[in-house]
């Protein structure tokens, strides 16, 4: 009889560093959703394709589900270039969306191409459960459509070094600009889950814009226009800007933060807690990991921490590879072993990687766990205001000891200011002794808030509710504390305002649980990334296999 | 309804409050906007009244005994938290004496957090009116002219009995998915919001998000 192996340490889990090599799962959004609609055979139609030789019109793309279909309304418009900005700022794109929910009419479509191609500055209604808009990769863009015209392939290493035709610079969900709230749609199955809405809204996306770049080759030499190789179309997925709007969201949702990680780390745990592995799981095992090692190869940024973090990661994945050839993957717990020596000889990335890979084998073992990554954040919301205070300080010992270290006093411990501009209503990050934003604060610095309630606290012994009727500037803090103490994977154990702390680590985290790949940090605040690359598209999903998000190895390899 | 929270937060923000009272009287108003009622015009009118009034003066002066402000009248967000905090002591059987205090619609959603906190029934009663919260859903014998009061008197939290008997709880109340909020209450919140928003300049503009870079690419 063997122990079972405890989910990792919070303290260990939710630091910024570790986060911000968090990498795609079993558990990741993009999956969920795909193994969901082969499981349940959706049907996917293109009922409206009606774009002109210029790129401009619109289609719709209907998926069917057992109970209700959902459709993309794509526009597609001709963009100057010099209108070309991923900033959230932009009032001009290369094609806009929304998800419909069910098959819109039309006067749906009236009154969507009246609003949709308007984003932030149009209206969409309760019909509708997203917004979003792409723009194109110019460079690959042009030589995919100039190949494919003239009856040639495009260039596979050009297709590599860029990895999509087009890319989202924002993807609104519930609630968002009238759309639909969450409410409407989370008692759906298919619904439920995080961010499945946006994210069927992306891999509609991909198919329209695969359809598209061969639709405008044809145009543009209906003679000689070919359609591309299926393998090599598998390699294109979405691309996506995102910048600092999504940094907040993991602060402001302690529960479901707690909901995603808490799942990954129970799923990690249980697969390092099996006794033993077959020797088929082995072999598996040990060929995913040369398909990492691919994925990582394939992986380029230009930014100097990514560079580091990639060199890194190759270099983890040679030496996993080399331990995993003599390794006994068989007896003994071999994951957990396998665990142990890579805590000492890997990167953090490498870390990461591996523990998302050892998920891979075990769908069956863990697959389940993605019903606990939703949550009802109202349950947790509510304060303990008869918890005595002394039990709260005890609490903010236990969840926030690595504040009580910090010398808060100190400029750099608190150097940024979270806020919000005035001109785009954006989340943006300042500096508190350079610029006049502090007034404008916005609560996310939990870790310098607990230091203060910790003080706070230091001389009083009484009700919470009667300290924080005296005290209402930490009713916040107070939340979060209680929240916290139930739920361990809460609260990023790292220090938000500190001055060299890089956003992009808290970007990195949320799209690896949307299972994207290829994170590529175009400064500390922003980065792009690739969404649903060598994804089956929707006729290949019936195929059912949900092993797509590592590149392939070549034919003569397997 | 995300967004009627939004506006709200940041409006009782902007109109002073702390952050962690806006959160809750975000969840408020969007609680009684989902019942239908008008909580968004009503978080308007309470906080045209508080904006510019001491934050501290607005709470209960003591949890115990009859709850009431240091000074007039006491306001729904500041009582509510503590309402909503106490919640094990209701369901301990404590009865809850509070007044008087403004807008009281906004005071509800307080109540039904804490009922479901515990699990326990409890009835909130103000002049006319009287709404029970048991196993997650809300009855209520209601005249909407008490709820809508500007101002009630006195307002009473009791357990409602275990368990309570639903026929007589009155009429059981439905959710709705959609806020329809005037024009004048929509102006109110955004003016009160702005005040959250910083001053944008070139500088902050371009070193705010991180970019600057060209997208041609």
């Amino acid at each position: 009889m063997v122990d079972a192996i405890s989910p990792r340490d919070p303290n260990e889990v939710m630091k910024l560093d570790r986060l911000g090599s968090a990498h795609q799962c079993r558990l990741s959004f993009m999956r969920q959703l795909l193994r969901r609609m082969s499981r349940e055979n959706w049907a996917f139609e293109t009922p409206v394709f009606d774009i002109d030789a210029k790129g401009v019109g619109h289609a719709v793309y209907t998926a069917r589900g057992p109970e209700h279909s959902y459709s993309l309304v794509a526009f597609a418009h001709d963009l100057p270039p010099e209108k070309r900005s991923d900033r959230v700022i932009a009032t001009a794109w290369d094609a806009t969306f929304t998800l419909f929910d069910g098959v819109p009419d039309a006067d749906d479509i009236a009154r969507l191409s009246k609003n949709v191609p308007l984003q932030e500055a149009g209206r969409v209604s309760d019909r509708e459960l997203s917004l979003s808009r792409a723009n194109r990769s110019v460079r690959l863009w042009d030589h995919v459509v100039d190949t494919l015209a003239s009856g040639q392939q495009p260039d596979a290493a050009k297709v590599g070094d860029v990895g999509y035709l087009m890319r989202t610079t924002a993807v609104y969900g519930s609630g968002k600009f009238g759309a639909a709230d969450r409410e409407q749609t989370r008692h759906r199955p298919e619904c439920a889950g995080p961010f499945q809405v946006e994210m069927l809204s992306v891999y509609l996306t991909r198919s329209f814009v695969m359809d598209l770049v061969e639709h405008m080759a044809r145009m543009k030499a209906p003679d000689t226009a070919v359609p591309i190789d299926p393998d090599l179309r598998r390699r294109f997925g979405i691309g996506n800007s995102t910048g600092l709007g999504m940094a907040p969201f993991l602060v402001t949702h302690p529960a479901l933060l707690n909901a995603w990680v808490g799942a990954r780390e129970e799923a990690l745990s249980r697969v390092r807690s099996l006794p033993k592995a077959t020797a088929d799981e082995a072999a598996a095992f040990r060929l995913l990991v040369a398909r990492a090692s691919l994925h990582a190869n394939a992986w380029t940024s230009e930014h100097p921490l990514q560079i580091n973090k990639l060199q890194a990661l190759r270099a983890d994945m040679i030496a996993l590879q080399a331990h995993l050839a003599k390794a006994d993957l068989i007896s003994q717990q071999p994951w957990d072993r396998l665990w142990e020596w890579a805590k000492t000889a890997l990167s953090l990335e490498g870390q990461e990687q591996l523990a998302a890979l050892l998920l891979e084998p075990y769908g069956d073992l863990v697959d389940g766990l993605t019903e606990c990554m939703a949550t009802d954040e109202h349950v947790t919301f509510p304060i303990d205001g008869t918890m005595r205070t002394s039990v709260l300080r005890e609490i903010l010992e236990g969840v926030y000891g690595w504040t009580l270290t910090i010398d808060w006093d100190a400029p750099e411990s608190h150097a940024r200011v979270w806020y919000v501009s005035e001109a785009k209503l954006e989340p943006r990050l300042g500096e508190r002794y350079e610029e006049p934003i502090e007034p404008y604060e916005q609560p996310l610095g939990p870790g310098r808030d607990a230091a203060r309630l910790y003080v706070a606290l230091k001389e009083v012994d009484t009700s919470v509710a009667a300290f924080l009727l005296a005290h209402p500037e930490h009713r916040h803090i107070a939340r979060r504390a209680q929240i916290a103490a139930r739920l361990p994977y809460a609260e990023i154990r790292d220090n938000t305002l500190s001055a060299t702390m890089l956003p992009i680590d808290m970007l990195r985290l949320k799209l690896s649980f949307f299972g994207a790949c290829h994170f590529d940090p175009r400064s500390d605040r922003w980065l792009r990334i690739n969404m649903f690359q060598h994804a089956p598209f929707p006729h290949e999903l019936a195929q059912g296999s949900d092993d797509w998000t590592l590149p392939p190895l070549p034919i003569a390899a397997q | 309804m995300n967004e009627v929270e939004s506006l709200a937060r940041k409006a009782v923000r902007g109109a002073g409050y702390d952050w962690g009272l806006a959160e809750e009287a975000g969840k408020a108003t969007r609680w009684t906007c989902a019942a239908g009622w008008p909580g968004a015009t009503a978080l308007a009118h309470l906080l045209d009244h508080t904006k510019d009034m001491s934050k501290a003066e607005l709470g209960p002066a003591s949890l115990t005994g009859t709850w009431v402000a240091k000074q007039g009248v006491l306001c729904p967000i500041t009582t509510g938290a503590s309402l909503c905090d106490l919640a094990s002591d209701w369901a301990d059987g404590r009865i809850a004496e509070i007044g008087p205090v403004m807008q009281p619609m906004l005071l509800i959603p307080y109540l039904v957090w804490a009922a479901d906190r515990t699990g326990a029934a409890l009835s909130l009663r103000l002049e006319g009116l009287r709404l029970t919260r048991a196993e997650g859903e809300t009855y209520l014998h209601d005249p909407d002219i008490a709820r809508q009061a500007a101002q009630a008197d006195w307002v009473r939290v009791e357990p409602a009995g275990v368990p309570p008997v639903k026929a007589d709880l009155g009429a059981r109340l439905n959710r709705a998915y959609r806020a329809e909020l005037s024009r004048e209450t929509v102006t109110t919140l955004n003016r009160l919001a702005k005040r959250t928003y910083a001053p944008e300049t070139e500088s902050s503009r371009l070193g705010g998000a991180g970019a600057g870079l060209s997208d041609n690419d």
